[in-house]
Formats: structure tokens, sequence, C-alpha cells
């Protein structure tokens, strides 16, 4: 049987003024993952925080532990998360306005 | 997975098991040309689909009807928002189509909540669920005509009362075609131009089995059964109760639809009425059809 693998769209073309979580995604058939964040738009000066976090029933959240990462430019950024339990989101910290696309591919 | 507890027609087009996978249930999106700022807001935020273990903070996971995992849809926590997941086939002939599954519903778990007057028995978050529909899209060849079933479970209003009827809408989901000419655009359902054009299956009164808490998930078998060749609903059996859909009203399509011929979509989603998430499993889906 091939590995099973899918890929959610968190976030399309969405836009935001401050700090902001994804909705929680269910992820425990899964053993690894990755992120992709796409930054159409981020305003003057803007930066934007990607960092995951885990919970163990979608409700309560915790960092994950990974960085994430940084953005001060609008581009595409990306970073994988493994062992993460049933659930996963990212929080993300905005001082500034940003127009986004966030993806995570699961395998 | 076995077939043995549905009850299909003679030709099975697919059996969904979503302890295999996703199975083709995506998230439906909005036509956009290429440029996603052309995608009208009520279909440009659908969610993805996700494959869920049922897993709740009081008692773990729950699992599936069979095995671990089922197909979920997940709303967020804003009245009026819709997550719809849809599977795309294209069909060999006209007849009778039946649209099988298991499936459960709940809205998240709140903390906080009066319960002065609570019972022990009715939990508040069943007045936080809205609605489960059940739909499809079918354009007959040259350029068709084209026409969407759509039934709709209303669990709850905004209010919280609880409502348990089946529906049927009284007008058109919004195309993109439509829409760019200017027509019918939709506010916040996108398989109604207003949100109130649904009206009550004859008969339609049917409390399902909330089952007291939010966290406990009982599986509902369901049968949809409607005929391509006459152009019209047949029947709809949930559990212990049968539906006669046969004189059910039809919205046609007016304009042609190019690049369609045979399409044969079925869509499922749930749409909540207050700012609380709600969850809709498919522990399986079975289509069958007599051609």
């Amino acid at each position: 049987m091939l590995r099973r693998s899918f890929t959610a769209v968190l976030e399309k073309n969405a836009v935001f003024d401050g700090d902001f979580a994804t909705e929680p995604y269910e992820v425990g058939w899964a053993s690894e993952a990755r992120f992709f964040v796409r930054v159409r738009e981020l305003s003057e000066g803007a930066r934007l925080l990607c960092r995951p976090q885990i919970s163990p029933d979608g409700l309560f959240w915790c960092d994950e532990g990974a960085e994430g990462v940084s953005i001060a430019a609008p581009g595409l950024y990306s970073f994988a998360v493994r062992e993460f339990g049933n659930w996963l989101r990212l929080d993300c910290p905005l001082d500034g306005r940003a127009k986004l696309l966030i993806y995570l591919a699961l395998k | 997975m076995s077939i043995a507890n549905y009850n299909p027609l003679r030709r099975v087009l697919f059996h969904d098991d979503f302890d295999q996978g996703i199975n083709g249930w995506c998230e439906l999106v909005g036509n956009h040309g290429g440029d996603l700022d052309r995608i009208r807001p009520a279909v440009a935020d659908l969610r993805p689909p996700q494959l869920s273990s049922c897993t709740f903070f009081d008692i773990g996971t729950h699992g599936a009807l069979d095995g671990t995992y089922s197909l979920k849809l997940a709303t967020r926590k804003k009245a009026g928002h819709q997550a719809v997941a849809i599977k795309r086939l294209t069909s060999q002939a006209r007849g009778l189509v039946q649209f099988e599954t298991w499936f459960t519903f709940k809205a998240e778990q709140q903390f906080g909540e009066d319960l002065a007057d609570w019972d022990g028995n009715q939990d508040p978050s069943e007045a936080n669920f809205g609605d489960i529909t059940f739909s499809n899209d079918i354009c007959e060849p040259g350029g068709g005509p084209r026409y969407m079933f759509a039934l709709r479970y209303r669990n709850a209003d905004a209010d919280g009362r609880l409502v348990q009827r089946w529906l049927y809408k009284t007008s058109l989901h919004t195309t993109t075609k439509m829409a760019v000419a200017g027509r019918e655009i939709e506010h916040t359902d996108i398989h109604v131009r207003d949100p109130r054009d649904w009206v009550e299956v004859p008969g339609g009164h049917q409390p399902l089995c909330f089952n007291e808490v939010a966290t406990k998930v009982n599986w509902h078998y369901l049968r949809w059964l409607y005929d391509t060749k006459a152009r019209r609903n047949v029947e709809l059996q949930v559990n212990d109760r049968t539906l006669n859909l046969r004189n059910i009203p039809v919205p046609f399509y007016p304009e042609t639809y190019e690049g369609l011929p045979n399409l044969l979509n079925f869509l499922v989603d749930v749409r909540t009425v207050r700012d609380v998430r709600n969850f809709l499993f498919f522990d399986s889906i079975v289509v069958s059809v007599d051609w």
C-alpha cells in the first residue's frame, strides 16, 4: 500500500491585521507534516511569526517547540514538524497587515 | 470495511472507507480564473476536510463506526460559516442514484455555559449545532439542463431553539457565471440566494440522536435516492424514517453551461448558525446506481 498524503489549505488568500491562529486540524494519521506559508502582501515594516502549536483535544494548545519561521517580506516559507500527536495549528503573531496562503502537507 | 451495513443498488460507483484515506473528497472553492481575489466571499473559505479519529478532551479517541478514521468537516466559530466537501464524477447514463452514509455530528465543546436550567439530559451544546446539508450538482450534455438537489437537516436555529427538521431549497445556488453576470449573489449559504430559502419536507420533523454531551457520537444511517432520468428526488431514509421526496420541486438553471457534460458531483456540508464550531463526520459513504 502506498503511503497516504494530504495537503490542506488552512488559509486561502486571507487578510489579517494582527495576531491570529489557524483553525485546529487533525493530523493523528500522519507521521510528518510540513507547513508552507505563501505571503502575497505584507505591509511596510510588518513582521509575521508562524510557529507550530499542538493540542491533545483541539481545544487547549501549547507550543510544539520548533521556532517556525519569521517573515519580513512577501515570499514562500516552509518548515517541517514531527511527533505532533493528533492536532496541529500555527500560532501567528503579526505586527502589521498580511495577505497570505497557508498549506499543511501531511504524509 | 464490509459493505454489509449498506443497501446499495446493483452497481456501486464508489465505497469510501475513510480508514483508507480521503477518497477524493476535497474542499469546494468558487471559480477564480487564476485570480484568488475574484472568489466570492461565500465560496472562498469552505475549509479543507480532515481525517478524524473523533478525539475529545474527556474520553480521548472515540474512533469511527468501523476502524479509527472518519471524514470530518469543521466550520469556523463564526455564525453563518459553512464547511463543504465535494467528490466529482461523471455519469454514463441517467437513472437512479443512491447516496448512502453512516454519519454523526457535534458542536464544539464550550466551557462556562449557564447550567442553571440543565436537567442532566439535554446538553447546551445541542443548541449550538446548526445545519447538515446533502446535495449534488448535475449537468446533462449539450449545456444542460443543470440542477442541484439539496436536502438540509436543521438541528437548531440561531437562537438555539431546536428545529430538527429536513428541509429542501427553493432558490438556486449562485454559480460564478451568474455572479459575473450580476445576478442573484448569495449571502452566507452556498446553496441558496437567501439563507431563508428553505422549506420543510412534508413530514420532515425527525429528532436525531445527539446523546446528551458534545463528546459522544452515535452513527446514523442515511440513504438518499434520486433519479437523474426523471430529474427529481425519490426518497430519503434516515434510520427508521423514510420521507417521500417525489413531489419536491427542483430549481433548474435557465442558462446553459459549457464544459460540464455528464457532471455528477456529490457534496456534503455543515453550517453553523452561532459563533461555535460545528463538526460533521462520515464513517463511510457508498454511492450506487441502477445503470
